[in-house]
């Protein structure tokens, strides 16, 4: 990649060796850009499913309230109570693809 | 996630970046040995100086974990590291580039330097793996706290001895004899404001990513229950 840089920039190498060190940086800047959002489409997906499956059975409104407070458009989103304060300790950073299985887990 | 201070968060941070950008390419002045090459230093140096304080601030993180036993402060401890390493990758690989550009090498194995920040990196590449190898949650924050905190507490001493050493290659910026001209050191100083908002930035992104993740994970465990 350098060395497409480097005849593709200005004469001078030290020119094509600044231009390469910025690109890569910002590259690195947009690559995990880039991947934040792919993981907060997956996160969005995975707070309409839980929505729907809220409306469709039968929740206290304090619990489909819980829900819903992961609408990002809800300006007063409410903290989690003490049960599912109890509930966070069980999930690890890093751990489960899947709900309540826990396994050595995969890097978030 | 609190909307209103990421959103200020990132357009301080693009501000920022565009002043420091500006400064470095249209007011600091080309430096008489190294010529225009020298510009990879506004980059590299912040970076460097950025990773290693983010390292150092997710021991921090760590000690306040054991103490406290507040999840919270764990999760930060593993968001500025792993934001740190990704940081870390990019000071490596500008620093390879402005070496092959200055000295005519992509790596020099005699400079302390160098290889004293690979070595660091190294360390904390360990971080991950060793982390994701515990299933039990607690016990893999306890763990990786400790890491966190004896790899913190490396990183300054490592810094320390390297600048005691004698350094064959690598110039010294900060500290030295030849202090920077006032342009250079401005547009180096926002820089360092720039780099440092960025990691800043993308930390506090990381974090209410975390959060919300962790949340939706608590919250589809309970509607499982209920169904």
């Amino acid at each position: 990649m350098t060395q497409l840089l480097a005849t593709t920039l200005p004469e001078h190498s030290s020119d094509g060796y600044v231009a390469a060190a910025y690109i890569v940086f910002f590259a690195i800047v947009l690559i995990y850009v880039a991947i934040m959002a792919v993981r907060l489409g997956r996160v969005e997906r995975k707070v309409e499913e839980l929505r729907g499956e809220a409306t469709k059975s039968d929740i206290p409104p304090a619990r489909a309230r819980g829900i819903a407070d992961l609408d990002e458009s809800n300006p007063n989103p409410a903290l989690p109570d003490k049960g599912q304060e109890h509930a966070l300790e069980g999930v690890p950073h890093g751990g489960g693809r899947s709900e309540g299985h826990r396994q050595a887990g995969r890097p978030l | 996630m609190r909307r209103p201070s990421l959103r200020a968060l990132s357009i301080a941070t693009i501000l920022a970046l565009c002043v420091s950008l500006s400064l470095v390419f249209f007011y600091a002045p080309i430096e008489v040995e190294e010529g225009f090459l020298q510009k990879i230093f506004y980059l590299h140096v912040p970076l460097a100086i950025v990773t290693l304080c983010g390292f150092v601030i997710g021991g921090l993180c760590a000690i306040a974990h054991l103490r406290t036993r507040d999840q919270r402060w764990d999760l930060r401890s593993y968001v500025f590291i792993h934001m740190s390493l990704i940081f870390g990758v990019a000071v490596l690989i500008t620093g390879s580039i402005w070496a092959r550009g200055s000295w005519g090498h992509w790596w020099v194995w005699s400079e302390p330097t160098l290889v004293s920040f690979l070595i660091v990196m190294l360390l904390y590449a360990t971080y991950q793996p060793l982390r994701f190898a515990i299933e039990d949650p607690e016990r893999q924050a306890r763990y990786a706290s400790v890491f966190a905190i004896t790899a913190g507490a490396f990183v300054p001493m490592n810094f320390l001895a390297v600048r005691l050493s004698a350094s064959y290659l690598h110039p010294r910026v900060l500290g030295s004899s030849s202090n920077l001209p006032a342009p250079m050191a401005l547009t180096f100083l926002a820089s360092i404001v720039a780099i440092a908002l960025l990691f800043a930035t993308l930390c506090a992104y990381e974090l209410a990513a975390k959060r919300t993740r962790i949340l939706l994970k608590a919250r589809s465990r309970i509607l499982g229950y209920q169904s």
